[in-house]
């Protein structure tokens, strides 16, 4: 039966094919291009809305209409015939996001990348890495998150949490391969800004100078446009550089890499206020026509008890790190209480401890298994001797003339109220204790400070205290303005805001060119498939998850230097290698489901395919059973699995996996290459008499219908009639 | 119910919350892992970072999840 490749497909190829040929000279084609291929892209993932056939109509329009050369006009016919003759198709992708083809999944996104808010091309950095090819690993990184070194030490790498080789052992150590990749390229000279185009004409302000607010300016920049970055601190890097320790975070680390964005021309204008010292209207008389703000979550909640607005020494936590990041290295008391649960109290209490404090403790008020804290980060901090007093609520600061002596807490029991599966802390009457104390930092949470937002008057602000938004977009209500970051979630992670200040770039390009919104966050982008690293199946099964080297206790506790030492390198290019290629192997099972099934060999044992109720993996076990009838490889949509012959040897492999590799035979009669042995007794086992009566030779299909026909004609029984 | 972090969950139900968008009803009955919880106060009230199989990470209302105990 003949395949029809997916128009869709099709015409992103087409479309991908024109735009990287170089054939598009002109820069208005290849704008105009880029932006159909890009609203072609979403109806292929199923995130377009009602208008992106339209919208692409008027842009092939646009293309056609311009005084273009004789090719240019037969490509923008050849694109508009693509799209009349199967409008259909089209229609269907966005009415029911789905492609009957599967043509439109070739190129999907593994687990990983999906997981990623950044939408990084997880699988093909890993393998680049696993090849020692760690510059081309940081473009690849950098298509998605300008900050690949500084995710590689702080990101909360939710891509590790859906990674699937957790469900043969543990996940990938993507984290960490970043950041060794980034440092190597950066060492060597290696870490490059891609090439931005020319200046559009056309300026966006950016309000703060965190990890949203740079990684939007990052791609605006890349897209030819003008941006200032308008930040109230002396240093950029927002919570990254004020709210993360130094020990975690080097400051360099940031600093070089926010210098690679202004390398592209950003602005960034430091100790400026938005709404106090520069104004929405200087702005907008400059000819900034579009703002993004990305303003973070920094105002501390209040604990609402006695004595917390009495005393120097009663601090909120992101008042004291802002502090020290910024250069004040004096020790905020000598016994530190801090109060929270989560990772900024952990932060505060490590930081004391560098700073001099001889005794920290943090007091929470629930138990130790519902700390909202990274659990690495509490047992760091435990190591550090750290303590901790758990199911204690804070009840009143002590202490006379401006000096804490002590914080009244208060003893308490998990219960669970009627009506609620939660357990609340409720105090045990009489449980009243006193920590002693000359320095309280309070550590509940931040807010978003909205002074100086007064201008984004058709903003709409949740009942959070946070901007709306629409997430697909960042569009706020107000046009040409959009947000992201904390300032839109409140409290949340750094790569959260990287990749919604990516998205709101994007978002910011559509603006400018009247392109519509997608209905929903766009699918992460795969741009090729780079061939997986080969390594046996007992290799891929028994690599393991290197331990990570860590700081010596001693210095961890006195200084702030990073904890984290990092892999050697041998230990990153194996680890890079466990990955197994999920964005090759889609995990259909269909291979399974055919070897099991439909041959009864059964010699799979791919139990991480499911996601809900996976089973054991090994790897090894397929050469027991497998008889190279390719059966498998031949279901395989997506040629994950593989079949292959090479120097005298027929190897199946899977994503680069060596599951079997049995010697090639060949024809006794005529020397035809012939299937394995197993294979054959397996035919053999199928067609019993044919066999017989040639005689357990070992021939091709061929010859042995051959001569078994003529076995069967010159002994066949004398017709009876 | 209180999220942690690694807990498998189901977005069971559409979140009667503002910051439910049209978009995201495509998500229910789907899978995934909490990625981030509040990691300040365990606010019930607080948008949970959550891994959606398939369909990337995203913050949510805590009333449309369910932990999944397989």
């Amino acid at each position: 039966m003949a395949t029809q490749t997916c128009p869709v497909r099709s015409t992103i190829v087409y479309l991908s094919d024109l735009t990287e040929s170089g054939v598009l000279t002109d820069p208005r084609e290849r704008r105009i291009c880029e932006q159909i291929l890009n609203l072609v892209e979403e109806i292929s993932e199923g995130a377009a809305g009602n208008d992106h056939l339209s919208a692409i109509d008027a842009l092939v329009e646009e293309y056609l209409d311009g005084k273009g050369s004789q090719k240019t006009r037969v490509n923008g016919d050849r694109l508009k015939q693509m799209l009349s003759e199967n409008r259909e198709v089209f229609e269907s992708h966005i009415a029911t996001r789905n492609c009957p083809s599967h043509d439109c999944g070739k190129l999907a996104p593994s687990p990983c990348q999906m997981a990623c808010p950044a939408g990084i091309d997880i699988p093909t950095y890993l393998t680049l890495i696993a090849k020692g090819e760690d510059a081309r690993a940081i473009e690849v990184i950098r298509r998605d998150n300008p900050f690949p070194w500084v995710c590689g030490l702080i990101c909360t790498r939710p891509c590790e949490m859906m990674c699937v080789r957790s469900r043969i052992d543990t996940p990938v150590s993507i984290k960490f391969l970043k950041a060794f990749a980034a440092e190597r390229a950066m060492s060597e000279g290696a870490y490059h800004n891609p090439e931005k185009k020319p200046f559009n004409g056309k300026k966006v302000c950016v309000i703060g100078a965190g990890p949203g607010g740079l990684t939007a300016a990052y791609y605006l920049a890349l897209m030819g446009y003008g941006v200032r970055v308008i930040e109230a601190l002396p240093v950029s890097g927002g919570m990254m550089m004020i709210g993360i320790p130094r020990y975690r975070l080097p400051r360099e680390v940031i600093d070089r890499e926010v210098a690679m964005i202004e390398d592209l021309g950003v602005e960034i204008s430091y100790n400026t206020r938005f709404g106090a010292d520069i104004t929405y209207e200087d702005m907008k008389a400059e000819g900034f026509e579009a703002f993004f703000i990305s303003i973070g979550a920094h105002r501390a909640l209040d604990l609402g008890i006695q004595g917390e607005k009495e005393f120097p020494k009663a601090l909120e936590a992101i008042g004291f790190l802002k502090d020290v990041a910024l250069g004040n290295h004096h020790a905020p008391g000598k016994q530190v209480v801090v109060i929270g649960g989560g990772n900024v109290a952990i932060d505060a209490a490590r930081t004391s401890l560098r700073l001099g404090a001889k005794k920290v403790t943090i007091a929470y008020r629930r138990s130790e298994d519902q700390m909202p804290a990274d659990i690495e980060e509490v047992e760091q901090a435990m190591e550090e001797g750290i303590e901790f007093s758990f199911l204690t609520i804070p009840k009143e600061i002590l202490g006379s003339e401006g000096r804490i002596t002590g914080l009244d807490c208060i003893k308490a029991e998990l219960i669970q109220k009627e009506g609620s599966d939660r357990l609340m802390p409720v105090p045990i009457p009489g449980g009243d204790f006193i920590l002693e104390a000359d320095a309280v930092i309070s550590a509940i949470g931040q807010y978003v400070d909205d002074k100086g937002m007064e201008a984004f008057d058709r903003m709409n602000w949740s009942r959070r205290g946070t901007i709306e938004v629409s997430h697909a977009s960042m569009e706020t209500a107000m046009p040409g303005v959009f947000a992201a970051g904390d300032a839109v979630s409140g409290p949340a992670t750094v790569i959260e805001a990287i990749g919604g200040g990516k998205r709101a770039a994007e978002a910011i390009d559509r603006y400018f060119n009247h392109i519509p919104q997608p209905r929903m966050p766009k699918i992460p982008v795969r741009h090729h498939r780079e061939p997986p690293v080969e390594m046996t199946a007992a290799r891929k099964m028994t690599l393991k998850r290197p331990s990570m080297p860590m700081l010596n206790v001693d210095r961890r506790r006195t200084t702030f230097q990073q904890v984290e030492l990092g892999y050697d390198e041998e230990s990153v290019r194996k680890e890079a290698g466990r990955c197994l290629r999920c964005d090759i192997c889609r995990r259909c099972g269909k291979c399974i489901e055919v070897c099991r099934d439909k041959m009864g060999i059964d010699a799979l044992q791919l139990g991480y395919l499911a996601f809900d109720h996976s089973t054991e993996t090994d790897f090894r076990t397929t050469e027991k059973k497998c008889i190279t009838c390719g059966a498998c490889a031949a279901n395989c949509e997506n040629q994950a699995i593989v079949l292959e012959e090479k120097d005298g040897h027929r190897n199946l492999k899977l994503c680069g996996t060596l599951l079997n590799s049995q010697a090639i035979l060949y024809c006794d009669h005529c020397r035809a290459v012939l299937p394995s042995a197993e294979y054959l007794a397996f035919i053999a086992r199928k067609t019993g008499d044919m066999v017989k009566k040639t005689q357990h030779r070992l021939l091709c299909d061929n010859c042995r219908r051959s001569l078994s026909a003529k076995i069967n004609v010159e002994t066949r029984p004398s017709d009876p009639k | 119910m209180q999220f942690q972090k690694g807990q498998k969950v189901k977005v069971a139900r559409k979140s009667r919350d503002e910051a439910w968008e049209p978009y995201m009803d495509d998500f229910i009955g789907l899978h995934g892992y909490v990625t981030d919880p509040d990691t300040s106060i365990n606010d019930p009230d607080a948008l949970i970072e959550v891994s959606l199989e398939e369909k990337g990470t995203h913050r949510l209302p805590q009333d449309c999840l369910e932990q999944i105990v397989l």
